[in-house]
């Protein structure tokens, strides 16, 4: 036996720091860690590239022609439903501009109610959306405000950064006047603002008119609409914030049920969020300059020997982004992790584990596509489970219907619009998807979104 | 400064091999639980924090979740196995298998908590009871014969 001190291990506690310092700085340490496992592909990569070259097909296939007509069908039936609700409250002087979602702010500290995200960033800068509303939309549901660069939660911001949405439920958003429409035909009215975050709603219902009223609402899911109000901020009237959510002790035989306090739970969760609606004055809006297109770097990917977890290899003449899509003739395959030395590594969709945000278009000519966030929970061959949340327009989330998948807005280099696969209902279960994805085998040739923007 | 360089261009490939075999229809070994194992009880103490550096690189690739995430699933284990290695010394076999067996429910216990931590879930965090097994029977003599062989015998601590 060898008594060989120390007996702890210093050196290897010091490394376990250094990889917590690493994950609180990610941005710093991200060339070393592209480098450090980008030399360790070197060998994978070129054992990878002696088992062929991806086949290219000479004219496009029926498949991407319907493919592309349903990329299309998406575009249109979306500008609708994100339009159409709040047209007719805004005046006829104002032009909606749709942006897309950047990036959801995921940071713990700016959490609203329930754990959701209070923050969003668009795909416009300040600068851009100088001059319009600051009330931003999605469908007939105002959603949040957009701030002033300089100023309060956005005091750090310049006008050429990306344009920061605040949603109703931070805890810098003001409060707004709001009448709640009851069974009966009558209306509460209150005051909605942001709920803290140990609440279990991002939104909390105030300042009822009528608190004895109000104290006996025994059930949620009414609708809660804004309504004129003399305040400091003006929002039109007509406007969804939500559903009540009731919190308190549900009521037995013999006792009546007691509400402690009402909730308000929007009509979307901000992590689904794709697209959201800003108004701008008509002219205003002629003048914007059009979203970048995206820019896509061809690449190939080829199968990683042993790699299990749909875990693949990428080949391509240029650097590839964390995060970047990897798309197959339109069709989305899963995401890039770029690697020094020319390469990176595809993460599949079926097989991440992540929390995706995805939109579903419905097979039905004109439904409403809802746009929601989905973590695959198993996959069987070239089919996922996929446990999806988010779109609760109607006050509960509606049952999923047959249609395609698309992807949503997942970060700068991951647009929405992309085609993931055929989805269909699973069973009884009202939130899960079955979904049919591309299979991959073999070397594919694919193209790397490498700046954001349309598809 | 060769058993090095040997260690970081072969150790990080230990996993691609591994799964090979698995490809093949072989027992699968979890070379995560191999790498915990021998870090733990036979690697030499002052170049542990960098041949984790190797095994984690390995395990990067092969999994969703980032380097950083990846040393501390892998060196966790080892942290907690390493000052046991005095005592745990003259029972080779019967430790090692306990040892493997426990590493085989930490890994992705590990992985599944810092995935939640981190936002860096992966795949690999799901528990079977049968590699719990798999990796008790078969981890020794895996790591008997990698012990012969390099880079695994040029850090080899000796007795």
């Amino acid at each position: 036996m060898r008594h060989d001190p120390p007996a702890f291990p210093v050196g290897l506690y010091g490394m376990l720091l250094f990889a917590l310092c690493w994950l609180t700085l990610p941005t710093v340490f991200a060339p070393l860690e592209r480098w450090l496992v980008g030399a360790a592909c070197v060998l994978p990569r070129t054992i990878a590239s002696w088992w062929g070259q991806p086949a290219h097909a000479s004219a496009p296939v029926a498949a991407d022609r319907a493919l592309r007509e349903r990329a299309a069908d998406l575009e249109a039936r979306t500008r609708y439903a994100d339009v159409s609700g709040a047209r007719s409250v805004f005046p006829g002087s104002y032009e909606p501009v749709r942006c897309a979602v950047r990036q959801v702010v995921m940071d713990q500290s700016r959490r609203a109610g329930g754990g959701v995200p209070a923050e969003l960033r668009l795909d416009r800068t300040y600068a851009e959306l100088a001059g319009a509303s600051d009330l931003v939309t999605k469908g007939v549901a105002l959603i949040g405000y957009l701030p002033t660069p300089g100023n309060g939660v956005a005091a750090d911001d310049q006008p050429e950064d990306f344009a920061r949405v605040v949603l109703l439920g931070h805890r810098s958003s003001p409060p707004v006047g709001a009448e709640l429409e009851l069974e009966d035909g009558g209306r509460l009215r209150l005051v909605v603002r942001g709920a803290a975050s140990i609440d279990p709603a991002p939104l909390r219902a105030d300042l009822w008119d009528d608190p004895y009223r109000a104290a006996r609402l025994d059930h949620g899911g009414q609708a809660v609409r804004t309504m004129e109000f003399a305040g400091d901020r003006d929002v039109p009237a007509g406007l969804l914030l939500g559903h009540t959510r009731i919190w308190g002790y549900s009521g037995s035989d013999n006792e009546p049920p007691l509400t402690i306090g009402v909730f308000v739970a929007p009509p979307v969760d901000p992590r689904a969020l794709s697209r959201v609606v800003v108004w701008k004055s008509v002219v205003d809006a002629a003048a914007l300059p059009a979203p970048r297109a995206a820019r896509h770097l061809p690449a190939v990917v080829r199968e990683l020997p042993g790699a299990a977890h749909g875990r693949y290899l990428l080949a391509a003449n240029g650097r590839v982004p964390d995060g970047a899509a990897v798309v197959q003739r339109g069709r989305f395959l899963g995401t890039a992790r770029g690697l020094a030395l020319g390469g990176g590594l595809l993460q599949s969709f079926a097989a991440s584990r992540h929390a995706w945000c995805v939109v579903l278009l419905p097979d039905e000519p004109g439904a409403r596509p809802r746009e929601l966030e989905g973590t695959v929970e198993s996959r069987d061959g070239d089919r996922v489970l996929l446990r999806v949340r988010g779109d609760t327009f109607s006050g509960t989330q509606e049952p999923l219907v047959p249609g395609t998948l698309f992807t949503g807005s997942n970060g700068p280099f991951c647009p929405s619009g992309l085609a993931i696969g055929e989805a269909r209902p699973h069973g009884e279960a009202r939130d899960l998807l079955a979904v049919e994805v591309p299979p991959m085998t073999g070397p594919i040739a694919v193209e790397i979104v490498v700046d954001g923007g349309a598809p | 400064m060769r058993r090095w360089l040997l260690w970081f261009l072969l150790a990080p490939h230990t996993f691609l091999v591994f799964g090979l075999w698995r490809d093949v229809g072989l027992p699968a070994v979890d070379a995560s639980v191999l790498l915990c194992v021998h870090l733990a009880f036979f690697a030499q103490r002052g170049a542990v924090p960098w041949l984790l550096l190797g095994a984690a690189i390995g395990r990067a690739i092969v999994d969703e979740a980032a380097l950083p995430v990846q040393i501390l699933v892998l060196g966790v284990p080892v942290a907690v196995l390493l000052p046991l290695r005095t005592f745990f010394f003259g029972q080779r076999w019967l430790w090692q298998a306990i040892a493997a067996a426990a590493c085989a429910v930490a890994v992705p216990r590990l992985a599944g908590l810092f995935g939640r931590l981190f936002d860096q879930p992966s795949a690999s965090s799901s528990l079977d009871a049968l590699a719990v097994l798999q990796a008790a029977v078969l981890v020794p003599p895996f790591l008997w014969l990698l012990r012969r062989l390099p880079p695994f015998a040029g850090f080899e601590e000796r007795t």
